[in-house]
């Protein structure tokens, strides 16, 4: 890719993410914030013996633990974040490609030097690899603010608070973590987002019902006039979700090179080429 | 051929479906795959949702 066709691309990823900041930036904020008062809630209405117990005890279990081993701890407070940003992925997959051609920005874009493939890609780049950077951020700043919290409250009740500086290192480890398993996740479902990528190319109206529908339709089909489960045996097998949980970096790895990712990224593929191609069908 | 499967969305959505198919069913045929649904195991812990009258087997590994 030279230059100018890089620029291009940088420019529709800020793009997608301008145009679609709820998804990837407020919703986040918005859980993180809701989060941050509950937390708050809770803490302010315990006992000070209590307090004192619950610090000392979090400085107590992260003293000394290696930071890379106790990072998979912290991999769980953001299954919260993770849920929301498969929600958010799947509003966006349909509702993007549809969008462009209800509100007739497609002849726009068409017009522009810019194909209709690195269009396509950057939804997909978008979603794989830029939304999970802001949920990630906006966990740290969560963790930044808990682990602020525990050590002043430390300082104040005069409990040691050396473990919590392991717990800090912990938190930091955890999040390319946990980067990675949303992108790898994300990897492992391109079929799914190059099916709602699709239906947001294809449909005319409700693409999510399409999208929904259809998947229905081919899975009765097939067991109706061939009498087999492959299709279902399939997505059952994509849908596992001891796939999503990753909790360490080894297992990022034993996903990422394995021949059920490599057949989803080429299923994924096929179903990416036919939204390419289903935008030239602009009504 | 190409002319046949970009002739309108309806002809290029049904070709895509069927090449989705057919990868699938050869693929699931050629492997003999089993679904593998809510199994979780890591380091921490494992848990088969499938034997679920076993929860009391339910083991952590901290």
């Amino acid at each position: 890719m030279d230059k100018i066709a890089w620029s291009q691309f940088q420019g529709l990823l800020k793009r997608e993410v301008l145009e679609h900041r709820n998804l990837f930036i407020w919703a986040p904020v918005i859980l993180g914030l809701l989060i941050f008062v509950i937390d708050f809630l809770i803490i302010t209405s315990l006992a000070e013996e209590n307090k004192i117990a619950f610090v000392t005890y979090l400085a107590r279990f992260f003293n000394g633990g290696s930071p890379m081993e106790m990072s998979g701890v912290f991999v769980f407070p953001t299954l919260p974040f993770l849920g929301i940003l498969y929600i958010c992925a799947i509003l966006y997959l349909t509702n993007t490609l549809y969008q462009d051609r209800r509100e007739m920005s497609v002849l726009f874009w068409q017009s522009m030097p810019v194909s209709s493939l690195n269009t396509v890609l950057s939804k997909v780049v978008t979603i794989v690899l830029i939304a999970p950077l802001f949920y990630v951020a906006v966990v740290f700043a969560l963790y930044l603010i808990g682990i602020l919290w525990l050590i002043v409250s430390g300082l104040i009740y005069d409990v040691e608070v050396a473990g919590l500086g392991y717990m800090f290192l912990s938190a930091v480890f955890s999040l390319p973590v946990v980067y990675l398993f949303a992108a790898t996740s994300a990897l492992w479902l391109l079929p799914f987002i190059g099916w709602l990528l699709l239906f947001s190319a294809f449909a005319n109206r409700t693409p999510l019902l399409w999208a929904i529908g259809s998947l229905a339709l081919i899975l009765f089909l097939e067991g109706f006039i061939f009498g087999s489960q492959f299709l279902s045996n399939w997505i059952e097998t994509r849908s596992d979700i001891d796939n999503f949980l990753i909790i360490e970096f080894g297992g990022i790895f034993d996903r990422l090179f394995s021949y059920d990712m490599l057949i989803g990224i080429g299923i994924g593929s096929i179903f990416i080429c036919g939204a390419v191609y289903m935008r030239r069908f602009v009504d | 051929m190409k002319n046949l499967i970009l002739k309108n969305r309806y002809t290029l959505l049904l070709s895509v479906l069927s090449v989705y198919v057919v990868v699938v069913v050869i693929e699931g045929a050629l492997t003999d795959r089993e679904p593998d649904l809510l199994r979780f195991d890591n380091s921490l812990f494992t848990l088969d949702l499938r034997d679920i009258g076993e929860l009391g087997d339910f083991s952590i590994d901290l």
